[in-house]
């Protein structure tokens, strides 16, 4: 493939052929999958990507679009035969109009910097994915990001105005608008987890929330993870939908207390992390609600945060979690299954039986409120055979979300990743149906190729049995 | 496979053989919408039932013939809302024609969209294929998110049969005050309201009156009435359902009814028209009989849009006509969907 002509575009500076200069972008945050782009180039005008993006349309180069790189999907993996088309130029907050409570912003923006930007307003951005200080509005738009605080404030899909995008043949189109609702198919919804595969952002309207004026943790231990579920459960049946609900179990814990030493208490089984913000008054009548419940469904100990300070540590240990589990392995694995919450704690012990069956340690940590779980598989990359194992015990976890009416994937996407269990997922006809949409927006199917979707004969190879939203044939028999 | 969905897949089977348009149907409410169309009728009022509740994990599944009013009684014994707030037109209206039109009640600038609150679809596309999309947890990004581009369709894509929605508790305490004032202060008020964190959720201005419901916290709520000097409303409810079910006395014009979507900053003024503002100054409801590509780059010239709602001429443009490129896009996804044409055929657009 000749990519020397990307030049006639682009500042020779903006093309990077040489090998050594392409294979710092071989991978993204999932480091398992490495391929070295045919070619990088690092644009930093709208009319250097519609350029690009002509070009390889005319000329049926593959384009894998990438901001900060930090997907745990492999979603930015590159193709060796294609272009890597690198976002990060695009760095800059266009507009902040604190009256409508917007930001536009270009798609290299770090979440973070946007609700830095804004917090002179007392506004912020509500999507807060644990990578926030480095990953950027653009692939948290294509993953439709979620964070710790989705139960209550929404996805990015529930946070974004308006996009702007450069389909393959290099025409810009406006999707969605300032105002609430906009004409036509949701372009919008669509375009938001779509990992990619339709167009390139360019630009992003991000909604902006009043900062609630008073946040409080509580932390509850419990001796037995199924009376913590239900707790989860117990909270949500009394009408309080906290601002983040997060759970750990024992192995958790323990590798937080070894790691920062949070002051988590060792002994429990799990532990319960409870934000609830809103004004003062309101915070401190749901407290007490709160702590009451927690004791009723069985917590060994409730402890409520003093002040900002104490909140701040409480949260100090779940933030720590992965750090911490990269301490006692040396690689580890992080799944991102959902499931209905109800099914904790059946999941959590089946998750026990794989990990003795695949002689892996498992930590989990997860989003108790929605039922989203981050179970993490730890191995040893060394050791041969260790990460195909690994991997193994993942695909087997989300066959298990499957199952039980959940899906492999809340916030992290499909990518490469977890391709194959599309195929346990979706039927034929749906996977029809995605792959008739893409044609839709990239009838040649250049835009990042082979994730998200798989082929049918990439199912009828991988040879899964689609599971029908928790009908199995046999829901009697235990699947692992 | 229930026998409804068996029928309504021959259904559309005899309208590819036959190159037949089908209209789908279900309480028949909101027939004003869209364009004006012929076709056999697919009838969904007969296909009813809450499918599954479970009110601790949020989400409620209904089969898209269940009435409105079956589902909103359904989830207030367990204190729960469809926090959109969807209109109940009348007595026969369905949540699938609520899931389909997309239109949303008084609350969704604080709480959010129909599409925003639908978590899973099933349907039929215009090939006679049976898909589900999305499930009943909040957290799903496999696949694309088709079940809430289906939201808002007008059923020109597929059949919508089943939807799971994510649900609420009901606001611990309501309350609403007005003020008399004029449009500017109101709508200087509406951004104050949405800029702080007060608890608000709607916002209205109608005949010199600006209405404002707050909910949550009691004591929150009191003080929030008070800071903004507002007079406790004592028809309140009533209010707010005639303005979420297009019953206010204004909805009775004789004059074309239009609903424009714009940004909340857009402060329109109409001299010589009759107009709501909700939304917190983000839709207008404009009743005039003024040409419609009038209306159209009016909407426009504020960077949002117009629907003409009711009455009109239902054989032209009935919503925003939109950019080429855009436009594209849409027939390319209508062509994904249904090929032949056969579903709602001309409902949204002439060439949709």
């Amino acid at each position: 493939m000749n990519f020397d002509n990307l030049r006639q575009f682009l500042p020779d500076e903006a093309v990077l052929l040489s090998e050594e200069s392409r294979r710092v972008y071989e991978c993204d945050a999932l480091s398992a999958h490495r391929v070295i782009p045919g070619c990088v180039v690092l644009p930093d005008s709208v009319e250097q990507v519609q350029a690009v993006l002509r070009y390889c349309h005319a000329n049926d180069i593959p384009v894998v679009a990438r901001g900060a790189g930090t997907g745990l999907s492999g979603g930015a993996m590159p193709h060796a035969e294609g272009v890597l088309l690198i976002l990060a130029k695009f760095d800059q907050i266009i507009e902040i109009d604190a009256k409508q409570r917007i930001a536009r912003v270009q798609p290299g923006v770090r979440n973070l910097a946007i609700s830095d930007a804004v917090k002179s307003h007392d506004l912020y951005y509500a999507p807060d994915p644990s990578s926030q200080i480095a990953c950027t509005i653009g692939g948290n738009v294509a993953e439709n990001s979620g964070g710790v605080h989705c139960l209550k404030y929404g996805l990015t899909v529930h946070n974004i105005l308006q996009l702007k995008i450069i389909t393959i043949e290099g025409d810009l189109l406006t999707i969605g608008s300032h105002a609430l609702d906009s004409p036509g198919y949701d372009l919008l919804a669509l375009f938001t987890g779509s990992e990619g595969m339709l167009g390139v952002i360019i630009e992003v309207t991000v909604k902006l929330l009043p900062k609630p004026p008073y946040s409080r943790v509580l932390l509850a231990a419990f001796d037995d993870i199924e009376k913590a579920g239900n707790s989860v459960a117990g909270i949500i049946a009394n009408g309080i939908i906290p601002a983040g609900l997060e759970m750990m179990d024992k192995a958790g814990v323990r590798a937080v207390e070894d790691y920062i030493h949070a002051g988590y208490p060792v002994e429990a089984e799990a532990i319960l992390l409870c934000e609830l913000d809103g004004t003062e008054d309101e915070v401190l009548v749901t407290i007490d609600k709160v702590e009451t419940l927690l004791k009723e469904y069985g917590a060994i100990e409730v402890r409520v945060a003093r002040d900002e300070n104490e909140s701040l540590q409480f949260w100090a240990g779940r933030k720590a979690a992965f750090p911490a589990v990269g301490r006692i392995a040396p690689d580890y694995y992080c799944m991102d299954g959902t499931i209905p919450r109800k099914h904790i704690a059946e999941v959590l012990s089946k998750i026990n039986i794989l990990s003795e069956k695949y002689e892996l340690a498992v930590v989990n940590v997860f989003h108790a409120g929605d039922g989203n779980l981050h179970p993490l598989i730890l191995y040893d990359v060394a050791i041969p055979g260790e990460l195909k194992r690994a991997e193994a015990f993942g695909s087997d976890i989300l066959k298990l979300c499957v199952s039980i009416g959940g899906t492999i994937t809340g916030e992290h996407g499909v990518g490469v990743e977890k391709i194959n269990e599309m195929c346990v997922q979706f039927s034929e006809d749906e996977l029809q149906q995605f792959h008739e949409v893409k044609a839709a927006f990239d009838k040649k199917g250049l835009l990042n190729p082979g994730k998200a979707v798989p082929t049918l004969n990439r199912c009828a190879e991988f040879g899964a049995m689609h599971v029908h939203k928790g009908h199995d044939k046999f829901p009697d028999l235990e699947r692992f | 496979m229930e026998q409804k969905i068996i029928t309504i897949k021959e259904q559309i089977e005899t309208a590819i053989e036959q190159r037949e348009n089908l209209k789908i149907v279900g309480g028949n409410s909101k027939s004003f919408l869209g364009r004006d169309i012929v076709g056999s009728k697919i009838d969904m009022s007969d296909y009813t039932g809450v499918i599954s509740y479970e009110p601790t994990e949020l989400y409620i599944s209904v089969k898209a013939g269940t009435l409105l009013s079956d589902v909103n009684k359904v989830l207030s014994e367990k204190n729960q809302i469809l926090a959109f707030e969807p209109a109940e037109v009348n007595e026969k209206t369905t949540i699938g024609g609520v899931v389909a039109t997309g239109l949303s009640g008084p609350r969704r600038p604080y709480a959010g969209s129909v599409r925003d609150f639908v978590l899973g679809i099933s349907c039929i596309n215009g090939l006679a294929k049976n898909m589900s999309f999305g499930g009943q947890v909040m957290k799903n990004v496999a696949g694309y998110d088709l079940s809430r581009l289906l939201t808002g369709s007008y059923g020109s894509l597929a059949v919508i049969y089943d939807v799971t929605f994510k649900v609420l508790p009901i606001p611990e305490f309501e309350s609403s005050g007005c003020k008399q004032t004029s449009r500017q202060e109101a709508l200087e008020t509406m951004s104050e309201l949405s800029v702080k964190s007060f608890p608000v959720s709607a916002a209205c201005y109608y005949d010199g009156l600006l209405s404002v419901r707050f909910s949550g916290n009691k004591k929150v709520v009191k003080d929030s009435m008070q800071n903004f000097s507002l007079q406790e409303m004592d028809n309140s409810e009533q209010f707010w359902s005639e303005l979420r079910n297009f019953k206010l006395p204004f909805f009775n014009s004789e004059k074309p009814i239009w609903r424009l979507s714009v940004p909340s900053s857009s402060n329109i003024g109409f001299e010589k028209d009759d107009y709501v503002i909700d939304w917190g100054g983000a839709q207008y409801w404009l009743a005039s009989e003024r040409p419609a590509n009038e209306i159209f780059s009016l909407a426009e010239g504020f960077g949002g849009s117009a629907l003409l709602f009711h009455g009109g001429d239902r054989s032209g443009d009935v919503f925003q006509p939109l950019s080429k490129g855009i436009f594209k896009l849409q027939q390319n996804l209508k062509q994904a969907f249904d090929p032949y044409r056969i579903l709602n055929r001309e409902k949204m657009y002439k060439t949709l």
